[in-house]
């Protein structure tokens, strides 16, 4: 919302203000100034002047010398512009003069003196967006009526400051220079007075005109026929106020609509009243289908839920969005019925949603206008047509609907003086909350404990308390609130157990050497076929957006390695080449389709990451590659940081995205709870990734279950262990796992641990055997172990060997 | 016989000066060893008088003891030289780098947010937490915003359905905490998480980005503690002589509504591009929960009050490291992040 000081300064005495001051003072009441700019971007020295004559130049035919009556004096203006003519009135810059983009000299044209330069409205500074196309190219030719040798500063009122506002949602009040002036009043104590207008009826003439309104979706339809008008431009002073406020300038008729809903903060119409069959006009919703052309030329299909403007035989415009292209106002218009009414806010709201016609009329409407602005805005137009459009009232205004027939009474709210201070931390006094109320401009009573505060109809937002603790605390102004501490019973704080283990488990990655990553959660449609997933995989099934920015971020991810491989392949293409990452986030798997109510997909969180190159920092030692034993290695050590030490078990995973021989799914006493591996070579490649690239993806939720939360000690042994050693020859598929689940089946209690410290495959082994080495660790927690005891324990472990996996000694 | 003692000692001594290794243990066989030189010297002293005996013994008694401590003295200085001379041999360029474990970098916003949860969690709130993937309910309607309020325009929302949408802000896990808890207070908790504005990316706009959120319900609750409370987060997180500004805003499910504002941490309220020459930055949004707020969540609004802030964490990352473009923090750049390795706030 933009407005202009001296604009405002109708309305309220700013005398003794500056912009400046008040724009700071409404800030701080809540009403954010954003910008204050002044409308004179350095205009000085340019003054009105009439063309006299105009003659060509004998030595160039492009120019023309103009002699101008800048009044009191003539000037001779050399000029290229081809759109003056002689009489016409236009803004002369004198020698000496200043635009904002140059200094004006006496100029010297082949031989012809030019004294000074006629002006176009850009050159003085105008932002051509809002001009009429006539006015921004060429010259601008002024109203002829414009006073001869007057500072066009001054003429055009560029001696104004524009301030622009960032209003929140809540002060639709704002929207108007009245609701701006109210506030204005409020923070200096002075009195709003806006323009009472009584429009004297034209005697002896009468052009009847019918209201029915037919929707209880319209609560106030006023209207007032007028006749004579002669449709042209506004009066300079007005154009120039609308210019600054951003609208664009059209006709006397329609600038003096909007000059009022500005002025009012009420929208109105204007109609041909010819247009209108039967003299009727009918406020009702429309019909399905019902087709209507605004005067935007658009053919409009609308639903039951539009309110239109109608007489009986067609519609003629969207209640408080458009009007019809049937009864627009046109040079040869007899009479026009101005509207001035009050459309359901939700109505208007979802009408110019639906057909994406936002204006200034239905932002208005929307925000649900002020019921005692919707006659005095009726007389304004009414006056300001009469008097500047040369018509004649015809009859008195029509006015239906219970708002305005016969309006509810003003509610009113109670305010308990104690229960502001109690809730405000500070004691404001009563006599301070009652005359903050008067600055509103709001009616108090006193009751002993409590102010009875009546709202008018302007401050619909004003509801409750609430509503009126903020009008207090805002008006005595926020800084006085003190900083108290909160008090009352203690409350403990702290992280949830969940909470606590996802910082434990990015700390242990990133002192692991991952760097941890935040991704988007959106991707595209077909991120998985990147990922080597066919269509109908699970992970393609994706919860999709009804209504996405973009391709690229059209769905919900259902995995984290789509957007981690984004980021390798990001960092790849400027040159990482050893890259570990990690991110802990949040994977949406899509509820199972069951056909009934839709239910929101399973927000998963999970730790998932990648990795790939060098095993150490420095290429002074990186020979190695990081590789999957590594990786296996990163989540064991990480388990044992959560404290999950058993029942841990992996499994080869046949993930379509995986390498078939080096990767696994993670399982934790049965339940699937991650998978890890190398990634395949075709993924990888899609990614632009050169390396042998590593993924692990964990479901953090799921391992929490698993954690052990208390902490309790085990006794020191107090018998020495023994150890003794082990190899075996297995067929080459035997998985070491299960070798040393059999050792620790076959042993039992006396087993400390198992381990495997070699594998050997090679020359002194069969071609599809291996030998594996383990060492074994014996104990007993009442004796020392015998020698005896210790062997007939390794016995066992290769007797359950050899049972279950054919394995035999090796020599 | 003594001169002859005493010329010994000359000769070995001058011997020993120049020698190493086994050199050495040669030189203490020559001289001391049992059929060393000085050993044979005075065996022959059964050719002297009884009266000279005592004083050569007394000689060749004295000299053996020198011959033995220059012998001690030499063997250590011998090897002291040996085992410099070994590490000379094994010096290395001690300017090579270290075997460095790798450490990996916080995310700025993870750093952010464990700030302020740390910050929050000194003052006794608890962190909760609550799903991306939210209803409309407790995304807008418990929220004081029924459905076709224009505030709902302030937030443009993705929508998965009818009534399923992607969260626009952290606030439903206000309605949700209550809704949890009633009928008991105080609440007192701290909310990070993501949320979703349909916008188009650009230098400050992210269709995702990081809000965190603060809800306080309890007796007597009041906007002076909203106050007290903002002012010591504040100086926690922006340095010990911060000062807060509150302005009265807009929110639907506060009132009265705040915005907060810190001084400028670059010029210090002098004025700034940063903070467009006012002095202040906008940090925050704040407010006295809305009595229909509370009435929805399950509490009395005579009972208790409550109130609650809300901040975008990447708009504080973005002061305090000065990140110029909020993309930036999506973008994952290594070079950016990386710099995020050392334990610096
Ligand atoms: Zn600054």
């Amino acid at each position: 919302m933009k407005i202009t000081w001296n604009w405002l300064a109708d309305y309220v005495d700013l005398s003794g203000l500056t912009p400046e001051r008040v724009a700071e003072d409404l800030t701080a009441a809540g009403i954010p100034v954003e910008t204050v700019t002044p409308l004179n971007h350095g205009v000085s020295g340019v003054v009105v002047g009439r063309i006299e004559a105009i003659m060509a130049h004998s030595q160039a035919k492009r120019l023309r010398i103009c002699t101008v009556d800048i009044g009191k004096k003539k000037a001779s203006i050399v000029t290229a512009a081809t759109n003056v003519q002689e009489g016409d009135v236009v803004p002369v810059a004198k020698v000496g003069a200043k635009l904002p983009e140059k200094t004006i000299e006496l100029a010297d044209f082949r031989g012809v003196a030019s004294e000074g330069m006629l002006c176009s409205a850009t050159e003085l500074g105008l932002d051509d967006r809002f001009l009429p196309k006539e006015q921004a190219e060429g010259i601008w030719v002024l109203p002829s009526d414009a006073p001869i040798g007057e500072d066009v500063v001054t003429y055009l009122g560029l001696d104004d400051v524009m301030l622009e506002l960032e209003l929140t949602p809540n002060r639709g009040d704002c929207l108007s220079l009245r609701g701006v002036a109210y506030e204005v009043g409020a923070i200096y104590s002075r009195p709003v007075h806006m323009p009472d207008d009584q429009p004297v009826i034209a005697p002896d003439e009468s052009l009847p005109l019918r209201v029915q309104i037919k929707t209880d979706r319209c609560s106030a339809y006023t209207a007032q026929v007028v006749a004579g008008l002669t449709l042209g431009p506004a009066p300079m002073w007005m154009q120039m106020r609308l210019l600054a406020v951003g609208m664009r300038p059209i006709s006397n008729l329609v600038d003096i609509t909007n000059y009022v809903m500005f002025e009012w903060g009420q929208p109105l119409h204007a109609f041909d009243y010819d247009a209108i069959a039967e003299n009727g006009i009918i406020v009702r919703q429309a019909d399905a289908g019902e087709e209507l052309r605004t005067l935007d030329s658009q053919d409009r299909e609308l639903t039951e839920d539009v309110i239109v403007i109608a007489d009986s035989q067609k519609g003629l415009g969207l209640a408080g969005v458009m009007g019809g292209e049937n009864s627009e106002v046109t040079a040869s218009t007899r009479a026009v019925v101005i509207e001035s009414a009050l459309f359901d806010p939700i109505t208007t709201r979802r009408t110019s949603q639906q057909l994406q016609l936002r204006s200034e009329a239905s932002l208005r409407f929307e925000k649900g206008p002020d019921r005692e602005a919707v006659l005095p805005a009726l007389r304004r137009a009414t006056a300001l047509m009469v008097k500047y459009a040369g018509g004649r009232v015809i009859g008195e205004p029509v006015v239906t609907g219970a708002d305005v027939v016969n309006p509810p009474e003003l509610p009113s709210i109670r305010v308990r003086v104690k229960r502001v201070q109690d809730v405000l931390g500070y004691r404001l006094e009563e006599a301070e909350l009652t005359a903050i109320c008067e600055r509103l401009g709001l009616a108090v009573k006193r009751d002993p404990e409590s102010l009875l505060v009546t709202v008018p109809p302007r401050r619909p937002d004003l509801v409750r308390e609430e509503d009126m603790m903020e009008e207090f605390a805002r008006l005595a102004g926020y800084d006085r609130i003190p900083s108290t501490t909160l008090e009352g019973v203690l409350s403990h704080g702290g992280l949830q157990p969940t909470q606590r283990l996802r910082r434990i488990a990015k700390d242990y990655l990133r002192n692991q050497g991952f760097d941890e990553v935040w991704t988007y959660s959106f991707v595209s449609g077909d991120s998985h076929r990147l990922l080597n997933l066919e269509d109908d995989h699970e992970l393609a099934q994706a919860t999709r957006l009804l209504n996405p920015l973009s391709e690229e971020r059209v769905a919900l991810r259902t995995n984290m390695l789509s957007p981690l491989l984004d980021v390798a392949r990001y960092n790849a293409s400027r040159q990482v080449d050893a890259l570990f990452v990690f991110e802990l986030g949040a994977v949406f798997v899509p509820p199972s389709a069951d056909g009934g109510a839709v239910q929101p997909p399973l927000e998963k969180k999970v730790l998932a990451g990648l990795a790939y190159g060098a095993a150490g920092s420095e290429p002074l030692y990186a020979r190695r590659r990081y590789d999957f034993f590594d990786l296996k290695g990163l989540l064991e050590g990480l388990f044992g940081r959560l404290g999950i030490a058993s029942a841990l078990t992996y499994e080869r995973s046949l993930a379509p995205y995986f390498h078939y021989g080096r990767a696994a799914s993670v399982r934790l006493n049965g339940d699937l709870v991650g998978e890890m591996g190398q990634l395949r070579k075709s993924v990888t490649n899609a990614f632009d990734l050169s390396s042998d690239v590593y993924y692990f993806q964990l479901d953090f939720d799921h391992l929490f279950e698993s954690v052990a939360q208390r902490l309790y000690v085990v006794e020191l042994p107090r018998f020495p262990q023994v150890e003794r050693d082990l190899a075996v020859v297995v067929k080459r598929t035997v998985p070491v796992a299960d070798l040393l689940t059999s050792v620790r089946a076959a042993v039992g209690d006396l087993l400390v641990s198992v381990s495997v410290f070699d594998v050997y495959t090679g020359d002194h082994v069969g071609d599809d055997e291996k030998s594996v080495a383990l060492r074994m660790v014996f104990r007993a927690y009442d004796r020392t172990l015998t020698e005896g005891e210790a062997q007939s324990a390794v016995d066992q472990a290769l007797a359950r060997l050899g049972v279950d996996y054919g394995a035999a000694i090796r020599r | 016989m003594k001169d002859r003692i005493l010329r010994l000692q000359d000769t070995a001594l001058g011997e020993l000066a120049a020698l190493a290794g086994k050199d050495l243990d040669a030189w203490r066989v020559k001289y001391l060893g049992k059929k060393g030189e000085l050993s044979q010297a005075l065996r022959s002293m059964g050719s002297l008088s009884a009266e000279e005996r005592p004083l050569v013994g007394q000689v060749a008694n004295t000299v053996r003891a020198e011959l033995e401590a220059a012998y001690a003295i030499r063997l250590a200085e011998w090897e002291v030289a040996k085992e410099r001379a070994q590490e000379a041999e094994e010096t290395i360029d001690i300017t090579l780098p270290g075997r460095t474990p790798r450490v990996g970098a916080e995310h700025p916003l993870a750093k952010i947010i464990r700030r302020i949860e740390d910050v929050f969690v000194g003052f006794g709130f608890t962190v909760e937490e609550g799903p991306e993937v939210e209803w409309d309910y407790y995304n807008f309607e418990a929220l004081n915003l029924p459905k076709d309020h224009p505030a709902r325009d302030m937030q443009d929302t993705f929508y998965l359905s009818e009534e399923l949408l992607m969260r626009t802000h952290t606030s439903p896990v206000q309605a949700r905490t209550m809704e949890k808890r009633r009928p008991e207070w105080p609440i007192r908790i701290i909310v990070p998480g993501r949320v979703y504005r349909r916008d188009d990316d650009d230098a400050t706009h992210s269709h995702a980005f990081t809000q965190i959120e603060g809800l306080v319900v309890g007796q007597g609750v009041r906007m002076s503690d909203l106050k007290g409370t903002l002012l010591t987060f504040a100086r926690v997180l922006f340095g010990e002589d911060q000062e807060i500004r509150l302005r009265p805003s807009f929110f639907p499910f506060t009132e009265p509504s705040a915005e907060m504002d810190i001084r400028c941490i670059y010029c210090g309220g002098a004025g700034c591009s940063t903070c467009k020459h006012t002095g202040w930055i906008e940090v925050l949004g704040c407010g006295m929960v809305h009595p229909r707020v509370l009435e929805m969540g399950g509490y009395d609004p005579e009972e208790v009050t409550g109130f609650a802030f809300g901040m975008g964490v990447e708009r504080i990352a973005m002061l305090l490291y000065k990140i110029e473009d909020i993309r930036q923090f999506y973008q994952n750049d290594l070079r950016l992040i990386r710099q995020f390795a050392a334990q610096a706030d």
